[in-house]
């Protein structure tokens, strides 16, 4: 398979007058055409940064090395024109809070003409409309939410407005930022059904993050777990959710109830994300780990591959002498 | 929308009618006598007090006063003024102009640039001139506006010289045409910058800190996401949700803009309505304050309403059903 996008020891760092705070640090992987990658991790794992610094949508003095091919580019090095050329009609994005992601005073209908004609300056008003009910249509939204303003539907609706923008020049990528966290349960079901089986008929690439175990597992054929900045475990969702090998994935299995049965106990991970404004010597999850031997305090471990396609930060997997 | 226009209208006429009522008996019922000022301190005389009350109808019982009132104000007769002998209305007009030279110029000016300055300092926030403009407006903010009229007065027309320190024309030149108009600029001078010192640094503030908050707001991390030129995602977006606080503020200061330059207008001595209101207060001449009264409360409903019908257009969440 194809890589879409490959990214290569990435690290972002916000800097701010009297701080640095490395929020995503070195950080590689990368998505084939077709794939559906979930990135999971708890609030503050850096997650959002990532996605932001792919589309360079960070705040301005934010430090960023390290690469990220997309179609043979480098995203974080390519002028500000190239990169709005890629931005929307090669990858697209749908944010967390659907509530504010338009804006209040103007309607659908002129905002979805705005981001049409970001790229297609003289396409018709009739054309763009066109396109929007037949997207509008695809996450089962009725032809009148085109003339409303956001205040007038409800989140869900939003959200799959957002959706339906996302997918106006049907983008090769589309990066979901905790698009489905907002909602009640049964219409984030809905929605996650929906775009599963809209991706039936669209060829589109998607990262979906996340702190819901459960979204992954439903819409995803590929996870990535990242825990303060930092990658610990990657692999096929079936593999990884299975057979979780970082400890740090196995405590976040741990969190979440399972439907089918005992009843079993959930369990925390004791203890809180490290302070991210400082280096860290060995494996950032150490000191919340209960299987921490000394080695993983004073050497930070690599990747190390574990069954076919997947791989854990974790010196436990070093030769597989640990696992479920 | 007409509908809500209409109720609109109908509760601005209701607010009119109980202030209009309000006026009336406070100011009857405020202490001082009208008809003891007319007559001067020394003389007592029972005749000429009778005389005087039966002229201005003070003797008639308080409802038929009323009524009476009611029914010339509706002809747009607000009465005699006690003090000057002369129609209160005609008073009024002639110093609402005064009133509204000074207010509005002072009121354009400090919109439109504390607004410029406001969207200029949320574009370059933390810059030299951000930290200047930022600073020196919470001192002006504190600043009391008639010891500002004061110091300007001094530095300006005694020390300097420049400009004239108080009045809207010179009485003794008697200039007429371009000169006239030349006269009344410069007079118009010293006033203006105290009231635009003063009223800036509200909109200065509101339009930053709005135009910041609406910069951070997370349609415009999607519109940069689409590739939207930062210049169209500020004209069109950002724009036109961050005016939302200074439209309001605006209205409320026109509003009130016949009140607002009172200090002003009385450190100055300009012949406004402010002037006209404390003359009208000392002299306890009640057809003047109650008319006065009367012409600000208009004011404020009419400005309210069409301030309420703007906001309406502009913003789609307050459509009123």
């Amino acid at each position: 398979m194809e890589h879409i996008l490959v990214v290569k020891n990435l690290s972002v760092t916000y800097v701010n007058k009297n701080r640095r705070v490395m929020a995503v640090r070195d950080v590689s992987f990368d998505i084939d055409k077709g794939d559906s990658l979930g990135i999971v991790g708890e609030s503050g794992s850096g997650k959002s940064t990532l996605a932001m610094a792919l589309l360079r949508l960070h705040p301005d003095g934010t430090k960023i090395t390290g690469e990220a091919f997309f179609e043979g580019k480098n995203l974080l090095t390519i002028s500000n024109e190239e990169m709005n050329d890629i931005r929307w009609t090669k990858i697209a994005v749908v944010f967390q809070k659907a509530m504010n992601s338009l804006s209040a005073v103007h309607r659908i209908s002129e905002q979805i003409e705005d981001i049409y004609r970001v790229h297609c300056p003289q396409t018709s008003s009739e054309e763009i409309k066109k396109r929007a009910l037949e997207l509008l249509k695809l996450v089962n939204l009725p032809d009148r939410v085109y003339r409303l303003y956001p205040h007038e539907m409800s989140g869900g609706m939003l959200q799959r407005v957002a959706i339906a923008i996302s997918l106006l020049h049907s983008p090769q990528l589309l990066i979901f930022d905790e698009a489905t966290t907002a909602l009640d349960v049964v219409t984030q079901g809905q929605i996650l059904r929906e775009i599963v089986e809209m991706e039936k008929t669209l060829s589109t690439t998607r990262i979906m993050i996340t702190h819901d175990m459960s979204v992954v597992a439903t819409t995803c054929n590929k996870v990535a777990v990242m825990y303060a900045g930092e990658l610990m475990e990657f692999g096929l969702v079936k593999d990884v959710l299975t057979h979780p090998h970082h400890p740090y994935t196995q405590g976040l299995q741990g969190s979440f109830p399972s439907l089918k049965g005992e009843n079993n106990i959930l369990t925390s991970i004791p203890g809180f994300l490290p302070d991210l404004s400082k280096e860290c010597k060995g494996c950032v999850f150490a000191p919340r780990c209960s299987h921490a031997t000394e080695r993983c305090f004073m050497e930070k471990p690599p990747m190390i591959s574990v069954g076919e396609t997947g791989g854990a930060a974790c010196w436990l997997c070093e030769g597989e002498k640990y696992g479920k | 929308m007409t509908k809500f226009v209409l109720r609109r209208i109908l509760s601005g006429i209701l607010t009119v009618l109980i202030v209009f009522t309000m006026n009336f008996l406070l100011v009857k019922s405020a202490p001082g006598d009208p008809i003891r000022s007319l007559m001067g301190k020394e003389t007592d005389d029972p005749a000429l007090r009778a005389a005087l009350e039966e002229k201005w109808g003070l003797n008639r019982p308080l409802h038929e006063q009323y009524f009476n009132y009611l029914e010339n104000a509706l002809r747009g007769d607000l009465g005699t003024s006690i003090t000057y002998n002369r129609p209160v209305d005609q008073m009024i007009k002639e110093r609402v102009a005064a009133t509204l030279l000074l207010g509005l110029t002072a009121l354009i000016i400090a919109f439109i640039v504390g607004t410029i300055l406001g969207i200029f300092c949320a574009r370059h926030d933390g810059s030299f001139l951000d930290s200047i403009l930022s600073t020196s407006s919470y001192a002006a903010d504190a600043m009391p506006s008639f010891w500002l009229g004061l110091m300007l007065i001094i530095i300006f027309a005694t020390k300097l010289n420049l400009l004239p320190s108080h009045g809207m024309y010179d009485v003794r030149a008697g200039y007429t045409g371009l000169q006239y108009v030349l006269d009344v600029l410069s007079h118009l001078v010293l006033p203006c910058l105290t009231l635009v010192l003063i009223t800036m640094p509200g909109y200065f503030r509101i339009t930053k800190s709005s135009v910041l908050q609406v910069t951070n707001e997370d349609f415009i991390t999607t519109m940069r996401a689409t590739g939207m030129s930062e210049r169209k995602i500020f004209n069109k977006y950002i724009f036109r949700n961050a005016i939302l606080p200074t439209v309001t503020m605006l209205g409320i200061s026109v509003a009130f803009l016949l009140t607002g330059v009172s200090l002003i207008e009385i450190v100055f001595s300009w012949p406004g309505i402010g002037s006209l209101t404390l003359t009208a207060i000392t002299q306890r001449d009640y057809p003047t304050l109650m008319g006065i009264y009367l012409v600000m409360n208009l004011s404020v409903v009419v400005v309210m309403i069409i301030t309420d019908i703007l906001y309406a257009f502009l913003d789609p969440r307050i459509r009123y059903e």
